[in-house]
């Protein structure tokens, strides 16, 4: 567990491979590395909850890591992110409920 | 939505390259439970655009190109069928296939995507000269990326491009050729493309901008004959083999023989709807039309190819059609990245540059609305620009030239 600043700018204060996203007022953690190829998502394009690669435009749902199109269809691992008062806090490696789970080839829904 | 009873029972799809699957993957997504069956000779369907690139250098493995991994295709219940298509009967339903098996659907997907368009001069079509649209053909293609080997790539536009960027990297011997003076003015702008050809001369390439008027074999060598002008006649370039990477023409033969309405690729409306109502056409070898009814000119990129997928999947279900983002293509090529959004024709050119080089380039109309940006390693500037083409927004073209300036901000 990470205690983390509660800045929108969370992320730069981050250690890859996870970084954060703020979105919407809500924050969100997944690993770094797309699915597809190697990219690094902390450089991508935020819009609502989503996360697009900036490589090859798959796009990741913030809320669960499922590939939400192609050319990535395996999810990214989330991390519990949790708000208490002013402070973030960061599960690292302790999924999100209801993310898709990794391993066995999972394809996003 | 429309009820359940009224959607078709079975959606067959001719072809599983990007378009066909993701008209596959589209229908599971949207919750259709009818019988869908993909028939492709090449079996599991994969992604192409690593075959000039990352799968032709050896980085990536054969088994990372499929979409999905097999057992995909059960937990969807969807049917894959390695055999080729022989003939489609729309009226009927009945899809042929070269085995002499004989399917019916309820709807027909046309997704045959396009064939490698045939160099037009003498032994344009001999045995032996090479291609770049499969799996197979780029295993072929890697035996030359030896160093001293000889390849001679004609055509500079994409896959010319990369071939001519992987192969060099292998320490290839490499001649690109390309009668047109800067290829891929047309997709990324003057500045861009200038910066990017110049990109195959620092890397050893040798670029000749002449016309190609005939290619010999001579045992084991290949001989490339050039049309250098009228004073100073032909001249040959030696090698040992001839990749032709001119571009490609639809494969619309089942199309035509199934009586569809054919004018350079398959014609189709908003929904991917061909002339006949039980087919639809996506991909490569789809042609829509313009509000006015004005044939539209085929985007041949990724992108493209999985939305009319998806709007092809959305229609079939009687569902709203997805609104698609600008079109965008990206390349890659001696260790850049290169994306571009909208379009490159016509406009008014402003550059943003970084350190002495381009960065990105945006084409703005008269009242500086973005029309189309490219970009070298820019692909959140991509992304800016394409909000910024869907949204219409008008932009001041000294604060988009100037790189201290945040994009992404300025396209909320």
């Amino acid at each position: 567990m990470r205690k983390l600043s509660s800045s929108p700018l969370i992320r730069q204060a981050m250690m890859t491979p996870s970084p954060s996203f703020f979105s919407d007022g809500k924050y969100f953690a997944l690993d770094d590395t797309c699915s597809h190829e190697d990219a690094s998502l902390g450089d991508g394009w935020i819009e609502g909850e989503e996360v697009e690669c900036p490589i090859h435009a798959a796009k990741f749902s913030l809320c669960t890591g499922s590939a939400l199109c192609l050319p990535a269809s395996k999810p990214v691992k989330t991390h519990r992110v949790e708000v208490r008062g002013d402070e973030i806090w960061l599960y690292p490696g302790e999924a999100v409920e209801g993310a898709e789970l990794i391993g066995d080839g999972a394809v996003a829904s | 939505m429309s009820p359940a009873e009224s959607l078709p029972e079975a959606v067959l799809i001719v072809g599983g390259g990007l378009a066909g699957f993701t008209v596959a993957q589209e229908l599971r997504k949207r919750g259709y439970d009818g019988t869908v069956t993909i028939v492709d000779p090449e079996g599991l369907p994969y992604d192409r655009p690593p075959l000039s690139k990352e799968y032709l250098d050896g980085s990536v493995p054969a088994s990372n190109l499929p979409f999905v991994e097999e057992s995909w295709f059960e937990k969807n219940s969807v049917d894959l069928v390695v055999d080729r298509v022989a003939g489609i009967n729309p009226d009927d339903g009945i899809v042929t296939l070269e085995s002499g098996a004989l399917w019916t659907a309820d709807v027909i997907v046309f997704a045959a995507g396009g064939r490698a368009r045939p160099l037009p001069v003498p032994g344009g079509d001999l045995p032996g000269v090479i291609q770049l649209r499969t799996k197979a053909d780029a295993d072929g293609l890697r035996e030359l990326l030896v160093p001293g080997r000889r390849l001679v790539v004609i055509g500079g536009g994409l896959i010319g491009a990369e071939v001519a960027s992987t192969a060099s990297k292998a320490g290839a011997d490499v001649t690109l050729i390309d009668p047109v003076k800067l290829p891929g003015a047309m997709a990324m702008g003057q500045t861009i493309a200038l910066y990017l050809h110049q990109l195959h001369e620092a890397h050893g390439v040798r670029v000749i901008d002449k016309p190609t008027t005939a290619i010999h074999r001579q045992g084991e060598e290949w001989m490339v004959t050039i049309d250098e002008g009228p004073l100073r006649g032909g001249s040959e370039v030696t090698a040992d083999g001839v990749l032709v990477a001119i571009g490609i023409v639809p494969d619309v033969s089942l199309a035509v023989a199934a009586g569809l309405d054919i004018n350079n690729g398959v014609m189709v409306d908003d929904s991917q709807r061909t002339s006949h109502p039980r087919v639809y056409a996506v991909g490569d070898v789809a042609r829509g039309r313009a509000p006015d009814g004005t044939p539209l000119d085929r985007h041949e990129h990724w992108q493209s190819a999985m939305q009319s997928g998806q709007t092809a999947a959305a229609a079939i279900m009687g569902q709203e059609l997805p609104v698609h983002p600008a079109p965008w293509m990206w390349s890659d090529r001696y260790g850049h990245h290169v994306e571009a959004v909208g379009s490159m024709a016509q406009g008014r050119l402003v550059v943003r540059a970084r350190d002495g080089k381009p960065w990105v380039s945006f084409l703005l109309d008269d009242d500086n609305r973005v029309l189309g940006a490219a970009a070298i390693d820019g692909g959140i500037a991509i992304r800016a620009a394409q909000r910024m083409i869907d949204h219409g927004t008008v932009v001041d073209p000294a604060q988009i030239a100037d790189p201290a300036v945040n994009l992404k901000k300025l396209a909320r």
